[in-house]
């Protein structure tokens, strides 16, 4: 793979992609896919389901390998790099899984303080006061000693936000982080990211499907289908670019390029009726 | 959450002491290297030119008491007899010197002991003392000879006449079991069947003919071979002057010892002759198992 | 990966591919083992899962196995006036085959099947996905530290499972039967050997057990498609697996062993 593109830290694209297939128990899911995820920004990734939206985050944290195509993070090509660089690298991404993923045999606090004792040999104190502050910043710290199972969705999803960010990474990637969420906790899950990005100068990306909410937050938008990007740029823009996709995502009409029935034969044929021919 | 996590360390250290624990007790108290734990006790010496299958920490019984074990078994240097060390009960220090010692088997496949047999001496045996009195055990071919022996002898001859016992209880005792008299065979239980009116058990001995001067008065008895082995009829040998016949009735009988009976005879150790006499007296009651 | 692997082919080829894939997975797992050094006090934390929560169970059955072996015993050897020979049998039967595969089943039974169903439960809820992105190798952290627990646990756990059947077996034939208390421990002491009996007996075929135990449990947890029928069917399948696996492999290690 020789890819002249070599992004440097001051370089600002984050996250490069270039000609990425992947193609998936017979279903091609990216079709020499290029991205470019600006550094510093809110990116907001948005498709159709099915699109590939949680293998593309995958693939840019090395989890799964890309059939073709580069992926370079910070400079560095993720498929090239051995375990113990990719964990390296991730310890600079953090991760919010959709469904929070916290470690249900530890309490809040111990799952924040998680990857601290796991890769640092911080003292018990430093651990403590950096953790209180993290659930201080995502409004939990009251909540330090309660197990998963007693958390709300949005709260438990403010602490795998807490947890994803105790290492201060460089780029934060978010799985679907509205889905399930009630107004007011969506719209806190909304200012953390936005407070993140602006206080830390984290880089966000985030898969989602609500229009609204990527709308107030993200800077730059990807529209992906059928493996490709079909449109990008400023989401207030983007809806009136006059593609019959955007038109379709952000219009809410049922039909369109993306089909309303699924491929099949025709119908005349599927019920039997004589002489129907496809 | 640094209470939890060393809670569980000493639940887990908790854990492997008591695995290496019983680790330790399988090799020590149930393995050949096991040490014979001892109260108060002396240690006798016996001789005997063959000890059978006896083994170390076998017991040692006086009138079937147990009143020690077997402490040590070693080859005589420079005989070819075997010097066994018996631990006995302080308790019991008054064995007469001459007493004898004998080598038993509990049953017929049953484990070995070692018999003390009281003498008549005002001595008594001191402690690292020595009986010098024993009985080597009997090889097991010469006992096998025995039983088969003898009703092979019943059967050759066919000549055997039988006689008639009633039991108010036979236990387990069946047909074809032994009859022996003074501890050697001398004929087969022929059937075993209950009597209609007596409601009792009538149980048909078929002795061999060579045995014919049986006194009438003789009582047969259901014995049980070993701690609780086989059961078998033995006859104990009256006064009268006239002997038994062919469909002769046998009149003293002692019924078979229940299960109840046998483990409180064993556990009350000391009490055995009561026991027997009040087990004797309750003969009525329902079979026990053996 | 490829999520179906498993579900191609006859009954013949899946199992094969099971059993190549779990002997892989061993080798995955062995490699881990330097790397899971970091993680000892996960190892502990499982040996106490795995471990000390089985004892309960490990006590009350090698307590009633003896105590019901002892009883049969009584009645078959009575019949030869041979009870006295019962201590030894039910010793040497606990020792040589009934402590090993009992514990192991309930090894399987108790820890086997919460290891695969916690295992897939954290593959369902992302958390091993987690562990993967915040650069904690899942192997090193979640399977390695149960496969060790499991094979420290199993040779402890048979040791006690012997100990109690003994001690049942002592409460029945001596306690009760009334078999003589020295004739109880000598017959024992006299046949039992610490090499064939307790270390080629008890400890090496325990520790064998332990670690196919555990490797299935941990094998199925991984590779059960993270749903909920995927881990009620992973957890059913590691009883299944391990009872067979036991007992070939009681056969084999017997065949070698004797």
């Amino acid at each position: 793979m020789t890819d002249p593109v070599r992004a440097t830290p001051d370089d600002p694209t984050l996250v490069r992609i270039r000609g990425l297939t992947t193609v998936l128990n017979g279903k091609t899911i990216f079709d020499a896919l290029d991205m470019d995820i600006p550094r510093g920004k809110i990116t907001a990734i948005m498709g159709p389901s099915g699109t590939g939206k949680t293998t593309l985050l995958k693939h840019i944290t090395g989890q799964m390998r890309a059939d073709a195509g580069s992926i370079h993070v910070n400079g560095a090509n993720v498929a090239e790099l051995s375990r113990e660089q990719l964990y390296k690298l991730r310890e600079g991404i953090g991760y919010l899984f959709q469904n929070s993923a916290l470690l249900t045999d530890f309490d809040v606090f111990e799952n924040v303080a998680f990857p601290l004792r796991q890769h640092t040999k911080l003292p018990e104190v430093l651990i403590r006061n950096l953790v209180l502050l993290k659930l201080q910043a995502v409004g939990l710290r009251g909540a330090a000693r309660l197990l998963p199972n007693e958390l709300s969705g949005g709260m438990a999803r403010r602490v795998a936000l807490a947890r994803a960010i105790v290492f201060d990474p460089m780029l934060i990637l978010y799985d679907e982080p509205f889905v399930g969420l009630d107004p007011v906790a969506l719209n806190q899950v909304l200012k953390l990211i936005r407070t993140l990005n602006e206080t830390l100068g984290i880089t966000s990306v985030l898969v989602a499907h609500e229009i609204e909410a990527v709308k107030r937050i993200a800077d730059h938008v990807f529209l992906i289908a059928n493996g490709k990007v079909v449109a990008q740029g400023d989401p207030k823009t983007i809806a009136n670019d006059g593609s019959p996709w955007t038109r379709q995502f952000f219009g809410g009409e049922a039909d369109g390029p993306v089909p309303f029935q699924y491929p099949a034969v025709n119908l005349a044929q599927d019920l039997g009726f004589a002489g129907a021919t496809k | 959450m640094s209470q939890p996590r060393s809670s569980y360390a000493v639940g887990t250290g908790l854990f492997i002491v008591l695995g290496f624990a019983a680790l330790a007790y399988l090799a020590t108290q149930t393995s050949s290297v096991a040490n014979v734990h001892q109260g108060n006790s002396y240690t006798v010496e016996a001789t005997f030119t063959n000890i059978g299958q006896l083994k170390e920490r076998a017991p040692v019984k006086i009138a079937g008491v147990r009143v020690g074990q077997v402490q040590s078994i070693t080859l005589k240097p420079g005989h070819d007899v075997a010097d066994v060390k018996l631990s006995i009960d302080q308790s019991y220090d008054h064995i007469p010197q001459d007493s004898v010692a004998t080598i038993f088997t509990s049953g017929l496949l049953g484990d070995q002991y070692v018999g003390i047999q009281y003498g008549t001496s005002k001595q008594t045996v001191a402690a690292d003392g020595t009986l010098a009195r024993t009985k080597s055990t009997q090889p097991l071919e010469e006992m096998l000879g025995k039983f088969f022996g003898a009703g092979s002898v019943v059967d050759n001859v066919g000549g055997s006449y039988t006689v008639k016992a009633g039991f108010s209880n036979v236990g387990s005792l069946s047909a074809g079991a032994p009859v022996k008299m003074a501890g050697v065979v001398i004929g087969s239980v022929q059937s075993v069947h209950a009597d209609p009116v007596k409601l009792n058990a009538e149980v048909v001995l078929s002795i061999d003919k060579r045995y014919n001067a049986i006194p009438d008065d003789s009582a047969a008895a259901v014995f049980t071979s070993g701690l609780i082995g086989t059961q078998y009829v033995a006859i104990q040998p009256g006064g009268s002057p006239d002997a038994l016949k062919d469909g002769d009735e046998m009149i003293l009988t002692q019924s078979a010892m229940q299960l109840e009976d046998l483990i409180g005879k064993f556990l009350v150790n000391g009490s055995s002759t009561d026991k027997k006499d009040a087990g004797n007296g309750q003969s009525d009651t329902p079979a026990g198992k053996h | 990966m490829n999520p179906h692997p498993l579900r191609r082919g006859n009954v013949v080829t899946q199992s094969l591919t099971q059993i190549g894939l779990c002997g892989l997975f061993l080798l995955t797992l062995l490699a881990a083992i330097p790397r899971s050094m970091r993680y000892v006090r996960e190892t502990i934390r499982q040996l106490w899962f795995v471990g000390a929560m089985s004892l309960t169970i490990i006590i009350v059955c090698g307590l009633f196995v003896g105590m019901v072996l002892m009883l049969q015993l009584y009645h078959v050897l009575s019949i030869f006036g041979g009870t006295s020979a019962s201590g030894m049998v039910v010793a040497l039967s606990v020792y040589r085959e009934l402590g090993p595969v009992v514990t192991a089943l309930l090894f399987a039974g108790r820890a086997g099947t919460s290891i695969t169903a916690e295992i897939g439960l954290m593959r369902a809820t992302d958390q091993i996905d987690a562990m993967e992105m915040m650069a904690v190798d899942p192997i090193a952290y979640v399977a390695t530290p149960r496969f060790l627990a499991g094979l420290i646990a199993m040779p402890l756990l048979c040791c006690v499972f012997c100990a109690m059947a003994i001690f049942g077996g002592h409460l029945v034939g001596v306690t009760w039967l009334g078999i003589d208390n020295g004739t109880f421990w000598s017959n024992m002491t006299a046949v039992v050997d610490v090499h064939t009996d307790i270390v080629n007996g008890v400890l090496l075929k325990s520790l064998a057990f332990g670690a196919v135990v555990s490797l299935i449990a941990v094998f199925q947890g991984f590779t059960t498609p993270p749903t909920s029928e995927g881990v009620a069917y992973a957890t059913t399948r590691t009883v299944v697996a391990s009872s067979i696996a036991i007992l070939a492999l009681d056969f084999v290690l017997t065949a070698f062993l004797m």
